[in-house]
């Protein structure tokens, strides 16, 4: 687990805390609110006045038990990975097909909007690598959608060769700059 | 294999022999360089300090600076031979002279200090006979006293060579890494460089409206391409079009009413032409590869683009109803960024070969090609030609880092225009 991955939550768990002290105070502040309901029925109006202290901590406290949070988390945190591309082509092999499926069950479960952004390494000009980013970001796209996941779930953008993950000019960087990369809208 | 070698070792033979037969014909005939159409032939010219009248060191500053800059866009243009001085000229045979007077600066009660003009008038002579053939006078404030320098030798060139100077064009590009790139804007000669995006943003492929008054580009909104203007009077930018998925390669039409796009909206990046509202035209290809890149023939009547469609990136030219596709190269598996020249008869492109990128120049019929950078210049892309059809700007990496250089077509000749640390890249010359 990395560091990055803590440190967000124990953030989370700290503006949890936080929500529920807030969120007490408000209560304490419009009992008017909760007199009105209609669930609580009528001729009741003599207890009114302890229900909100009771009734509050029961409602946010199991959010704090959910998952990762996924919509501040960047996909890679979760467990969703990167798909990488051979020299010039934006086909799926059957290795990025399995590691897709991998990622199609994750996506599904997070249920958050996620950006796959395009990549190209740094051979070639910069317009038929921004095209070839596309290729890649959509052919993903396409894949995941055919295992389910929602197609207004996922956007796509390419950086062609932009925003390259390695510096450097030799088949390591290049192959790891040929990618679709998963993240954050 | 053995056929193939001959055939290979003919064509360098060839290509050894026909310029020297070339050059061997024009002592005789004064036909010089066949294959660019324009002769070597350069105009040597005097340029004489100018006499300060009046003014003190404000004028005396102003006459540095006028014969500095005029000089160099004499050089620049490829046309000129300059000398200073008619005592050593070498072996300079002058035929015309540059001299003038710098008078100055005329302060009423409201210019004051350093804002006041100065009164510059130029002449063109010829040499050694002093008639005079053109005078120009300006009252430039010391903030455009480049652009009145720019301003004569552009005049000086058109009287002597019939061509449209380019001595008042700039350069529009994008400078940055990281993610990050911001559009600049640079004097052809390499000054007044300056600054136009601050938006933390990708922003790329910039092209100039036919009357520069807008500058379209490519940037990045929240992970989303769309395309914008820059307003190049007040500085302000406007979405042109965003659709989902690419929006680049924009291309004005010579007419300035439109625009040549590739969009990716419906799955793959095609070609539309647009209004400079963003409003779609009409899409001009389909088909399942890539087809990007466009660019307009002068006359606005046919485009050059890239295709993939027969499994490497190649050049195409439709008519702009997408009509008469013809197929343009077959040598080379890439080829791509392909940039009609103004005059109409010339292409350039970029081509890649093994890992490196190279500029090519051919014919727009597709023939005589030639490779403009060798392997010293690592990686060279992006061409984009001046209006004079003489030169060519393109980014390259021989110095380790992306710097534009410009090329000249008929000396085959190169210097560099930016500078530093940053990569400069997909420059876009100004008419």
């Amino acid at each position: 687990m990395n560091r990055g991955w803590i440190s967000r939550n124990l953030l989370l768990i700290a503006g949890l805390v936080l929500m529920v002290a807030m969120v007490s105070l408000a209560g304490c502040g419009s009992k008017s609110d909760v007199e009105t309901d209609p669930a609580a029925g009528s001729g009741v109006g003599d207890e009114t006045e302890t229900l909100p202290t009771e009734t509050v901590p029961e409602v946010v406290e199991p959010e704090v038990e959910t998952g990762p949070d996924y919509l501040n988390l960047d996909p890679a945190d979760y467990g969703v990975e990167d798909v990488y591309f051979a020299f010039d082509q934006y086909d799926l092999d059957d290795e990025s097909m399995g590691l897709l499926s991998h990622n199609a069950r994750i996506i599904k479960e997070a249920g958050v909007t996620i950006l796959i952004s395009g990549h190209g390494d740094e051979r070639g000009t910069i317009e038929y690598n921004l095209a070839l980013g596309e290729k890649r970001a959509r052919a993903v796209r396409d894949y995941l959608v055919s295992l389910g996941v929602t197609v207004g779930q996922l956007k796509i953008t390419s950086y062609g060769e932009s925003k390259p993950f390695a510096m450097g000019s030799n088949e390591d960087a290049w192959a790891k700059n040929r990618r679709a990369h998963f993240e954050r809208p | 294999m053995r056929s193939f070698g001959i055939l290979l070792a003919v064509f360098f033979l060839s290509c050894a022999i026909l310029p020297d037969m070339a050059l061997a014909q024009g002592r005789h005939t004064e036909v010089v360089i066949e294959h660019t159409g324009t002769a070597f032939i350069k105009t040597d010219i005097l340029i004489r300090d100018l006499d300060v009248l009046s003014g003190g060191v404000e004028s005396a500053d102003a006459a540095n600076l006028m014969n500095r800059i005029v000089a160099n866009d004499l050089r620049l243009s490829g046309l000129f031979l300059v000398g200073f001085s008619e005592e050593n000229p070498d072996s300079l045979e002058y035929e015309f002279t540059i001299e003038g007077t710098v008078e100055g600066p005329l302060r009423d009660a409201a210019q004051t200090g350093e804002n006041a003009p100065v009164t510059i008038s130029l002449n063109l002579l010829s040499y050694p006979q002093r008639q005079l053939l053109m005078n120009k006078r300006y009252r430039p404030l010391p903030s455009q006293m480049r652009a009145t320098a720019h301003h004569f030798a552009n005049e000086v060139i058109h009287w002597l060579s019939g061509e449209p100077g380019i001595c008042l064009s700039r350069v529009v590009f994008s400078r940055g890494s990281g993610g990050r790139r911001d559009l600049y804007v640079v004097d052809y000669d390499g000054e007044g460089l300056l600054r136009l995006t601050a938006n933390r943003e990708l922003n790329l492929c910039p092209d100039w409206s036919p009357d520069g008054s807008e500058i379209a580009f490519t940037s990045y909104r929240e992970g989303q391409q769309g395309l914008f203007s820059l307003n190049t009077t007040n500085g302000k930018v406007r979405r042109i079009i965003a659709m989902e998925g690419l929006n680049y390669g924009a291309d004005w039409h010579p007419g300035g009413k439109e625009l040549l796009l590739a969009l990716s909206h419906t799955g793959n990046p095609e070609i539309y032409r647009i209004t400079p509202e963003g409003k779609i035209i009409k899409r001009l290809t389909v088909s399942k590869a890539i087809e990007i890149s466009p660019s307009w023939s002068p006359g606005g009547r046919d485009l050059v683009f890239t295709s993939d469609r027969t499994g490497t990136p190649q050049l195409y030219i439709i008519d702009s109803d997408g009509a008469g596709r013809r197929r343009l190269t077959f040598e080379g598996r890439y080829n791509d960024s392909a940039i009609w020249s103004p005059s109409g008869d010339q292409i350039v492109y970029a081509t890649r070969s093994g890992n490196y990128t190279q500029i090519v120049v051919m014919k727009s019929t597709g023939e005589d090609r030639r490779v403009l950078t060798d392997r010293r210049w690592k990686n060279s892309e992006d061409p984009s030609w001046a209006a004079d059809g003489r030169h060519i700007v393109f980014a390259s990496d021989r110095s380790g880092v992306f710097k534009l250089y410009v090329y000249d077509v008929v000396e085959d000749t190169f210097r560099q225009l930016t500078f530093g640390n940053d990569p400069d890249i997909t420059p876009a010359w100004s008419r």
